[in-house]
């Protein structure tokens, strides 16, 4: 088996393996942190599972209001739209026109869906 | 700096996609009672794109840096989908509307799959591809569930959804299973790059062209991807059913096509094997599972495996006549599954929809016309001449002897044998059997699709049958020139 | 004309059997009738023209090609010789006369127009029978005459007996036409056509070619001559394929007198004389032919002795006729097998239509035990049942006299042990065939009634259209042997048949002009025996009514022997159709359903409702199986590819 220090492609890779490193090193510390610094006083709300809002074993037939889950989907798609904004906002100068009205084209596209969803009423909570 | 990608070969796509979201508004803000327009001016759309396709550049015309090719290979295909999805747009109103789900949106999703499937049809990238796959898909698992307080049908949105994204996710750990061994994701490069390597192609690309086969395969729901279609189809709105059994059908088998003849063109060794086995397999599963079936639309779901059986014959044949084999199959198919949809749409009892092949018994005595188109559309299903499934059968199966395939045409004979029998069974009951409840008058636009169709089946076809030919052979030739 | 004289039945038959019901029964019988009869003139025209015309008169009608597929080529055409025009003149004549007859006979039956379509039609495959202008054209006519039988044996299709019958007539003509149809294809084998003109020409050429068959070498022309005498067998009811005969008397009486005596029974004598000039080389065939006749002649007689149904009688009297006219040309002498067949056709039709007329007048009773008494009551039927009988015994000047002892003769002065064979049987039968016609006359006319009363107050003459018929043909067997003698087997003879029959000359001419040297007592010799075959029938029925109980009690095997016909029925039933059966049986239940069906259709469906109901088991409905089989799918596709790579 040949070094792996001398294939140029695992090379580039070198700087994500030493930002694993420390992403590893700081989470476990700062668990360790709060086991170490923080005080432990467990009851059932605190030792319950945390998921979107419910239990997560429990009755499925609760109760419960969809328009939360509407408002979340809705949260996601317009967030991912903002992520998608910081790459292209970098690489604008490399891209040109062609990648500014790709984007605005984009854009566009999710205006009409916000419209839609105005219209139909998605956003009024009641 | 990269300069604005040439848009003329795109555009019947980017008319589509810009009409689809001005359908959106239209109907958003005129409210509920706007399906019809909507519908109509989807219609509309959809022939104007049509026209806007037929004036398209002539010959092969790559643009947005490879990611896009306009052919006549995809024109053929192209027009068949939106004639199919035309079709179920005319044929769904009244449906909708008997079935008080009559909202908007369901002509809105029919255009953005439309779109979708153009956008496959014209993928020369997996990527592209896969945009055009998910859209078109995305819309798909909509409109399946529909009827969204109806169990049945959020059953089959659910399902088909799961497995659609199982599948996509085979087709996308494929692309990059390719992408990794072979360094591009362009239809043209790997074309190049496989037909540069030397000795047997790397285990790598193999496993991702399986990969990506089988993800598309699961669209034109070839066995052992067909699970989902009983299911789906019996539990999807009517109308959805009759959409999905024909439009993303053409564009599935178009896109699998494109793909194995173009990219993986120079391993068409190893999966001719694999297109044979799957062939073979989708007929007899598409025979005997028909045959337990009461339910039209299930036995419409086994038919449709079967007839995917059929055209993945003319296809494993891997020749030029092959290819145009499928394309007239397809063509041909679509024609017999419109019109049987569009009866099966039409089955009424005193105002509720009914979908058993008992509810057809003696619909030779109340509606004379309809059985005898029926009975018609059931024949040429069957592929008994002189109707128009022959000529299919006959499209594909003649290539497949060519190439010395003599044992997937005795399966696929068999397999014909196996499936007149279900076949003959619905004209039994319709000839036969007694009246248990006499079915509702069809609407007339019902029976206007009823008619064309019944009568391009038969005997219509036989005159057409060179221009079809025609365009068909011209849309292979031009898929095989480009390689 | 000669297109006229055999299309015009067809003709007939189409439109009374397609559109019977739209021009009525009158209609039908109008149009076959009148088909026939202007054939029947027709045929009288052509029989003048072509046998008086000389060698040149002889035509041969070209219709079109049937098959020509590379060196074979067969064409439809009409072959008119004298041996065809005679026959033409016999089948028409009878047949006219029987459709006329029918007219009277069939009046009380509600399907008239089918039965006068299927006469016509019978007529005509009868005709293109005879003008045959090759050995294929006549198989169809052969067929085509079959066909017909068996639809008029079956005419009241809704008696057991005419099914049982006519299946019978029609199983046993197919051994027959077997026979033909290999005897046709052993013609074309040695003479490479079945043109009858190619034959012909060839046949002396021939006459040493042999057949390697298994290693036997066989005389050729001896084996296709066998086989052709094996067709002519089954059709004209010779020994050993004869059952099929008597029992087709089930059919409706015209139909036995067309049919079953006048002309299909005698195809194969018209068979044979066509093939003269082959049978002339085949002197083994010939003698075999002799041997066979012969034996029939005297075999039919005895059993015809027995009888009491009166049609029956009469069928075996025919039979025993048959056997006459086939002796005669195994000796060589076609033209007086011919002169008889022609003279035959004409008595016999009578008697038929004679006995017909007596059924119909005792409201279908066929049994002569119930009869009896009537002579007064129909004395227009009891005429010409004796003008009938005096022809059929060889009475001095009636027809059958002089056709008969030209036969006899013929049969002497052949001087070969196969000829004084058939003499000497032809000699018995004349006597038996004397006895036992005076025994039906005597039985159905003579002695006290025997009928019940109310079918005796019913008995009653005939009515015109019905005995019109029968005084034609009553002319037909006074004069027919007298005024032909001399162009059939006289000093005219040759001039006559013109080369339509071969016959090779001995030392002493042919061998017809051998029989008018033959010993004084021989010309005389059937004449005593026939009307000592008359007087005894007197003695027995008339004068001393005892005699024949006593005598059948006293020959009481024997009888009961002759009187179940030989037991040919029973030898038959144990030997080929109980074995057929069980064999055809065995095959149904054992072969066909357990085997082919087994493994076949049924074992296919059944499979293919297995298979489909376990795939529809596959399709549970839990998502996640699907995408189990999916993921099975990519794994086993992927494995595959792997491997095959």
């Amino acid at each position: 088996m040949s070094d792996p220090m001398s294939n140029p492609l695992l090379v580039q890779y070198l700087p994500i393996l030493v930002f694993l490193a420390i992403a590893t090193v700081v989470a476990g510390a700062m668990i360790a942190a709060s086991l170490v610094v923080g005080k432990q006083k467990p009851d059932a709300e605190k030792l319950s599972a945390y998921e979107c809002g419910f239990e997560a074993f429990e009755d499925a037939r609760s109760k419960f209001d969809v328009r939360f889950y509407l408002v979340s989907i809705l949260f996601i798609i317009f967030d991912l739209e903002v992520a998608f904004l910081f790459p292209w906002a970098i690489a604008l100068g490399d891209i040109g026109m062609f990648g500014f009205w790709s984007m605005m084209v984009f854009l566009g596209i999710l205006t009409i869906g916000f419209i839609y969803e105005w219209k139909k009423g998605a956003l009024e909570w009641e | 700096m990269a300069t604005l990608p040439d848009l003329a070969p795109a555009l019947p796509e980017i008319f589509l996609a810009c009409a689809s979201m001005a359908l959106l508004m239209i109907g958003v803000f005129r409210g509920d009672g706007s399906l019809r327009l909507v519908s109509w001016l989807t219609v509309a759309s959809f022939i104007v794109t049509g026209f806007l396709l037929l004036q398209g550049p002539e010959g092969r015309a790559v643009t947005f840096n490879g990611l896009f090719v306009a052919d006549s290979f995809g024109t053929f295909a192209k027009l068949l989908i939106l004639i199919a999805s035309s079709l179920a747009v005319i044929l769904s109103v009244n449906y909708l509307e008997k079935e008080r789900v009559a909202r908007f949106e369901y002509p809105v999703l029919i255009a953005l799959a439309t779109l979708g499937m153009l956008a496959m049809v014209s993928a020369n990238d997996l990527i592209s591809l896969y945009v055009g796959l998910e859209l078109q898909s995305l819309a798909l698992y909509v409109i399946a569930s529909f009827k969204r307080d109806v169990a049945k049908s959020t059953e089959a949105g659910l399902k088909y959804f799961v497995l659609g994204a199982l599948s996509s996710g085979l087709l996308l750990y494929g692309a990059s299973l390719v992408y990794g061994f072979a360094g591009t994701t362009s239809f043209d490069k790997l074309a190049t790059v496989l037909a540069g390597a030397e000795g047997a192609p790397s285990v790598g690309v193999v496993i991702g062209m399986v990969f990506v086969a089988a993800g598309l395969a699961f669209k034109i729901s070839a066995v052992p991807f067909h699970m989902w279609t009983p299911d789906v189809y019996e539990g999807a709105p009517t109308s959805v059913t009759a959409f999905f059994a024909v439009a993303p059908k053409v564009a599935a088998i178009t896109l699998f096509i494109r793909v194995l003849v173009g990219p993986f063109g120079d391993l068409a060794v190893q999966w001719q094997q694999v297109i044979q086995f799957c062939a073979a397999a989708s007929m007899i599963i598409g025979a005997l599972g028909a045959i337990q079936q009461k339910n039209i639309k299930r036995l419409m779901a086994y038919s449709s495996i079967g007839h995917i059986g059929y055209a993945l014959v003319g296809l494993s044949a891997g020749s030029v006549e092959g290819v145009r084999g499928v394309l007239i199959y397809m063509a041909i198919y679509l024609a017999m599954n419109v019109g049987v949809f569009a009866i099966i749409l039409s089955m009424r009892q005193s105002g509720r929809a009914v979908e058993e092949i008992a509810d057809l018994g003696g619909l030779s005595k109340t509606h004379p016309m309809l059985a005898f188109a029926m009975a018609v559309f059931m024949w040429s299903l069957a592929g008994v001449p002189p109707a128009a499934g022959f000529w299919g059968k006959w499209a594909v199966f003649l290539p497949a002897i060519q190439a010395g395939l003599y044992p997937l045409a005795i399966v696929g004979v068999i397999a014909s044998g196996i499936s007149c029998f279900y076949y003959l069974r619905v004209i039994k009951a319709m000839y036969f059997d007694d009246v248990t409840e006499p079915l509702d008058r069809p609407t007339p636009t019902a029976g206007f699709v009823v008619a064309g169709a019944a009568l391009f089946v038969f005997p219509v076809y036989i005159f057409f049958l060179s221009p079809i030919t025609s365009g068909a052979a011209a849309a292979a030739a031009a898929l095989f020139g480009a390689r | 004309m000669e297109i006229a004289a055999i299309f015009l039945p067809l003709a007939g038959a189409f439109i009374a059997g397609f559109f019977g019901r739209l021009i009525g029964d009158r209609g039908a019988q109008i149009v076959t009738c009148a088909g026939v009869l202007i054939a029947a003139v027709l045929s009288v025209i052509l029989f003048i023209k072509v046998g008086f015309g000389g060698p040149e008169a002889a035509r041969t009608v070209e219709l079109f090609t049937w098959i020509d597929s590379g060196t074979f080529e067969v064409s439809w055409s009409l072959r008119i010789d004298t041996l065809t025009a005679v026959m033409l003149v016999v089948v028409n004549v009878v047949s006219s006369m029987v459709h006329v007859y029918s007219v009277g006979y069939m009046s009380h039956d509600p399907h008239r127009a089918r039965f006068m379509a299927y006469l016509s039609l019978f007529t005509f495959m009868m005709l293109m029978l005879v003008t045959a202008d090759n050995l294929l054209q006549m198989f169809f006519g052969w067929e085509g005459v079959g066909v017909a039988s068996y639809l008029l044996i079956n005419f009241w299709y809704e008696k057991k007996s005419a099914n049982d019958a006519s299946m019978k007539a029609f199983l046993v003509n197919r051994v027959g036409d077997f026979g033909f149809a290999l005897g046709i294809m052993a013609i074309y084998m040695i003479f490479g056509t079945v043109e009858f003109d190619g034959i012909f020409a060839q046949a002396a050429s021939k006459a040493d070619a042999t057949f390697n068959f298994l290693g036997w070498e066989v005389h050729a022309l001896t084996c296709a001559c066998l086989l052709l005498f094996i067709g002519a067998m089954g059709k004209s009811a010779q020994l050993g394929l004869h059952t099929w005969l008597p029992d087709a008397m089930e059919g409706p009486t015209p139909v036995s007198a067309l049919i079953h005596a006048a002309t299909m029974v005698t195809a194969g004598v018209f068979m044979l004389a066509r093939m003269s000039p082959v049978f002339e080389y085949a002197p083994t065939a010939l003698e075999v032919v002799t041997y066979l006749g012969a034996a029939t002649a005297f075999v039919a007689a005895t059993i015809g002795l027995t009888q009491f149904d009166i049609k029956r009688v009469i069928a075996y009297s025919t039979m025993s006729q048959l056997g006459y006219m086939f002796f005669a040309i195994g000796v060589g002498a076609y033209p007086a097998a011919i002169f008889h067949l022609m003279t035959h056709a004409f008595f016999k039709a009578l008697l038929f239509l004679g006995a017909g007329s007596v059924i119909h007048a005792m409201s279908d009773e066929q049994d002569m035990r119930n009869m009896g008494g009537i002579w007064k009551l129909i004395p227009g039927t009891y005429t010409m049942m004796w003008i009938g009988n005096l022809a059929l015994a060889g009475i001095p000047f009636f027809a059958g006299f002089y056709s008969k002892d030209m036969i006899l003769e013929v049969a002497y002065a052949k001087h070969s042990a196969a000829g004084s064979f058939a003499f000497w049987m032809g000699i018995a039968a004349a006597f038996m065939t004397a006895f036992y016609s005076w025994r039906l006359l005597i039985m159905t006319f003579h002695g006290k009634p025997r009928a019940s009363e109310k079918v005796m107050a019913h008995v009653h003459e005939s009515p015109a259209v019905m005995l019109v018929p029968l005084v034609v043909l009553s002319i037909g067997a006074l004069f027919a042997g007298f005024v032909a003698y001399p162009w059939f087997v006289g000093h005219d003879m040759n001039a006559f048949w013109a080369g339509s029959i071969v016959m090779l000359t001995g030392e002493h001419g042919s061998i017809i002009e051998a029989a008018h040297h033959v010993p004084g007592w021989v010309p005389y010799a059937p004449l005593v025996a026939g009307v000592s075959g008359i007087v005894l029938a007197y003695v027995f029925y008339m004068f001393s009514p005892g005699l024949p109980g006593a005598f059948v009690n006293t020959f009481k095997a024997l009888h009961a022997f002759v009187f179940r016909k030989y037991m040919f029925d029973e030898l038959y039933d144990a030997l080929f159709v109980r074995p057929a059966m069980k064999l055809g049986f065995g095959l149904w239940k054992g072969v066909d359903i357990g085997v082919i069906d087994g493994l076949g259709p049924d074992g296919a469906a059944a499979v293919t409702r297995r298979l489909s109901l376990a795939s529809s088991r596959v399709q549970s409905g839990y998502v996640y199986h699907y995408a189990f089989v999916m993921v099975i799918g990519v794994v086993a596709l992927t494995g595959w590819f792997i491997l095959a790579r």
